[in-house]
């Protein structure tokens, strides 16, 4: 079992309906623990009293908008960066101010940073060289590893010869070739267009599920996060404000940072009643699947997804919450029809799936929004 | 797998854009053109033809009395290149340039990769004072030197002072040197400074996090990123440095004689001109070849 020293660590490991990875029955070693981990930059708080567990084996991504600290997360792990206060563990291992040439990690840099002035095979090889393989034994990794990421015939050319793509699995190969116990990768994706950004996201969950490294994964693109993950750390400002698996991040986020930030969302303030309803500032009681403590100003986070319309007079299924309302606006989306619908002094955003036979609704028609009680999810106010 | 994730080289541009895209290039190059004509006149009134004319006058006969004949056309000046004085003074002037190119580029590294990784405000401020000698005469500077090395100088009371005796540095050849290095070192640490700043320290960052301790980092990363401007600097300092005149003249003794003052002589005291034009024109022909070596190598890069 795990040594779990963070206080999020013990929490998902009880109640993990559906861990997407339950392969690895060693997966409770801890690669990487920080530890009340801070660092300040002059007057900057780029990370602020972080405490992390993540697993060995695991598909780790550390998610947030730009500026939380999360390039310098993980450049602390990587040795790069130390960290004002606080302890990094890797399997054990205490880091404090080991340089990074000491740390069994290896990094993607966000930029790549491969050597201009060095070939394809030349950047595979240098890790393994500043180890001092054996020059056969270097070779037939680097061969490996290129390989692996179907660069093979690209061994000559220099980096800038090469398409972004192309760089990117350069630097992926010159990571991964010294089979490091835990693979930092900082938005390696950021710099590809869309349709490789998708296709690469699933080459790289692949890959990580074939190598069985830990890869501890930067990104500010949600979608990204959920797509590959394991498990995903929100950050924010410095602050670790939530860990857990991709559906829990969505569908239980526990602030509205969180919330907000992961998909879109309607976030709207409301208070506990004394017998423990949930009443919206438009005056609006409401179910929801969490209780409060009576009197607590709380957020209440509705999916547009998991809203629906009806027309004023219609029929919604017993135990859903409805709103009566008026649409305010209506975005064609191709795929779905985004609704704004007006409902006292609160607009909601309910997105209807275009498919045939769904009903879809006139703007300033009047209408009820309806959804099931576990739809709203309670989160503190922030 | 056998999947490629990667959209292949696109399609080549049809005939068609390919005219255009010429037409394109030569327009670009008409333009180059006139935006050259100004340096490019610049160069042949005041370099090429100037070169033309030692190289004719290499050729002529020197008269009894020191008199150049531009008649009787013959090559005994460049004969005379190959005589020991000469050899003696190549190779001595070689020898120096050489060596103060060395002890530039030693001093002036750690120099220019300290004032390359400062913050701007403090680099600038750096630069500034890296250049400040230049704002007052090369001359001055050196009869400067003359004063700090004499044997009565603060150079030589100190060592008598240490109780090691007078010191006799001047006109000798570590005086040249000295002065060499401290006259031509600006010009080593700029193309350093211009060379290490543009160099990515993620790169170096990169080379840490794949085991390279710090000094392996700098030998198979910093360094050959930073060679441009090495070469550059190299090349700044060498060729001013064989060719120098004043620094040799005023700290130098007769036993230091570099071939910039002696080329003087051929002109002034041994009214030779056709030989002095001959080590001329051998000189610049010999550097010019240098510059273009270091153009077809690292230069190109800079
Ligand atoms: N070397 C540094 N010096 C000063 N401030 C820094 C430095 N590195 C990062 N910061 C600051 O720390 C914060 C977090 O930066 P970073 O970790 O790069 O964020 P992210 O990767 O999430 O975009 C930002 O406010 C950034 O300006
Ligand atoms: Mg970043």
């Amino acid at each position: 079992m795990a040594v779990c020293v963070s206080s999020t660590c013990d929490r998902d490991w009880n109640d993990q309906p559906a861990l997407r990875k339950q392969i690895r029955p060693a997966m409770s070693a801890t690669a990487v623990d920080l530890s009340d981990v801070s660092k300040r930059f002059d007057d900057v708080n780029a990370v602020d009293h972080v405490d992390l567990a993540i697993r060995d084996g695991e598909f780790f991504s550390l998610l947030g908008p730009s500026g939380c600290g999360k390039t310098t997360t993980l450049r602390m792990i990587a040795g790069l960066e130390f960290p004002t206060e606080g302890r990094i563990s890797i399997f054990g291992d205490e880091m404090g101010l080991r340089p990074p040439n000491m740390r069994p990690v290896n990094t993607v840099f966000q930029s790549y940073a491969l050597f201009p002035h060095m070939t394809v095979s030349d950047n595979v090889a240098f890790g393994l060289q500043m180890r001092r393989l054996d020059r056969r034994e270097i070779r037939r990794r680097v061969g490996d590893a290129l390989e692996l990421v179907q660069l093979t015939g690209r061994e000559r050319r220099r980096p800038n010869q090469l398409s972004g793509g192309q760089q990117q699995r350069v630097a992926l190969a010159r990571a991964l070739v010294n089979e490091p116990k835990v693979l930092l990768l900082d938005e390696p994706l950021g710099a590809l267009d869309l349709k490789l950004r998708q296709a690469m996201q699933l080459e790289l969950k692949d890959l990580q599920t074939r190598v069985g490294i830990t890869f501890v994964y930067v990104t500010h693109d949600q979608e990204e996060a959920l797509t590959m993950s394991d498990r995903i750390g929100v950050m924010d400002a410095g602050r670790l404000l939530q860990v857990g698996v991709p559906e829990e991040i969505y569908e239980r986020p526990t602030s509205p940072m969180v919330a907000e930030f992961i998909g879109d969302t309607n976030l709207l303030p409301a208070t506990v009643k004394a017998d423990g309803q949930i009443e919206l500032v438009g005056g609006q009681i409401v179910g929801a699947d969490i209780t409060a403590s009576p009197g607590a100003e709380i957020m209440v986070t509705l999916r547009p997804e998991r809203l629906h319309i009806v027309d004023a007079d219609g029929s919604f299924p017993d135990g859903h919450n409805a709103i009566d309302g008026t649409v305010a606006r209506r975005v064609y989306l191709g795929n779905a029809v985004t609704y704004g619908i007006l409902a006292g002094n609160v607009t909601l955003r309910v997105r209807v799936r275009n498919a045939p036979g769904q009903r879809q609704f006139d703007v300033g028609r009047r209408v009820q929004v309806h959804w099931a009680g576990d739809a709203a999810v309670l989160v503190e106010r922030g | 797998m056998t999947r490629t994730l990667v959209p292949e080289d696109q399609p080549a541009p049809p005939e068609a854009s390919q005219e255009l895209e010429r037409r394109a290039a030569d327009a670009r190059s008409r333009r180059g053109l006139w935006i050259a004509s100004a340096p490019a006149a610049y160069l042949v009134l005041l370099f090429a033809l100037p070169l033309l004319i030692v190289f004719v006058y290499s050729f002529a006969t020197r008269g009894t009395t020191g008199q150049t004949i531009l008649a009787d056309w013959n090559i005994t000046a460049y004969a005379r290149l190959f005589n020991p004085l000469v050899r003696e003074i190549v190779l001595r002037s070689v020898g120096y340039a050489a060596v103060t190119t060395v002890i530039s580029l030693v001093v002036s590294y750690p120099f220019a990769y300290y004032i390359a990784t400062r913050p701007a405000r403090m680099r600038n401020v750096l630069l500034v004072l890296v250049m400040i000698p230049f704002w007052s005469n090369f001359l001055v500077r050196t009869y400067a030197w003359r004063v700090l090395l004499s044997s009565s100088g603060p150079v030589s009371q100190l060592t008598q002072l240490l109780g090691m005796g007078q010191t006799r540095l001047l006109f000798t050849t570590t005086a040249v040197v000295l002065g060499l290095v401290y006259g031509y070192m600006p010009f080593m640490i700029l193309p350093l400074y211009a060379a290490i700043e543009r160099i990515d320290l993620g790169l170096v960052e990169a080379a840490r996090d794949l085991y390279a301790s710090g000094a392996r980092a700098f030998w198979r990363v910093t360094w050959p990123l930073s060679r441009p401007g090495v070469v550059a600097g190299s090349i700044l300092v060498f060729i001013p440095s064989l060719g120098a005149y004043v620094t040799p003249e005023i700290l130098g003794g007769s036993k230091t004689t570099m071939l910039g003052s002696y080329i003087v002589r051929q002109f002034l005291s041994a009214r030779d001109w056709p030989f002095g034009s001959a080590l001329s024109f051998v000189v610049t022909a010999l550097m010019l070849i240098a510059t273009l070596v270091y153009f077809r190598t690292g230069g190109r890069t800079l």
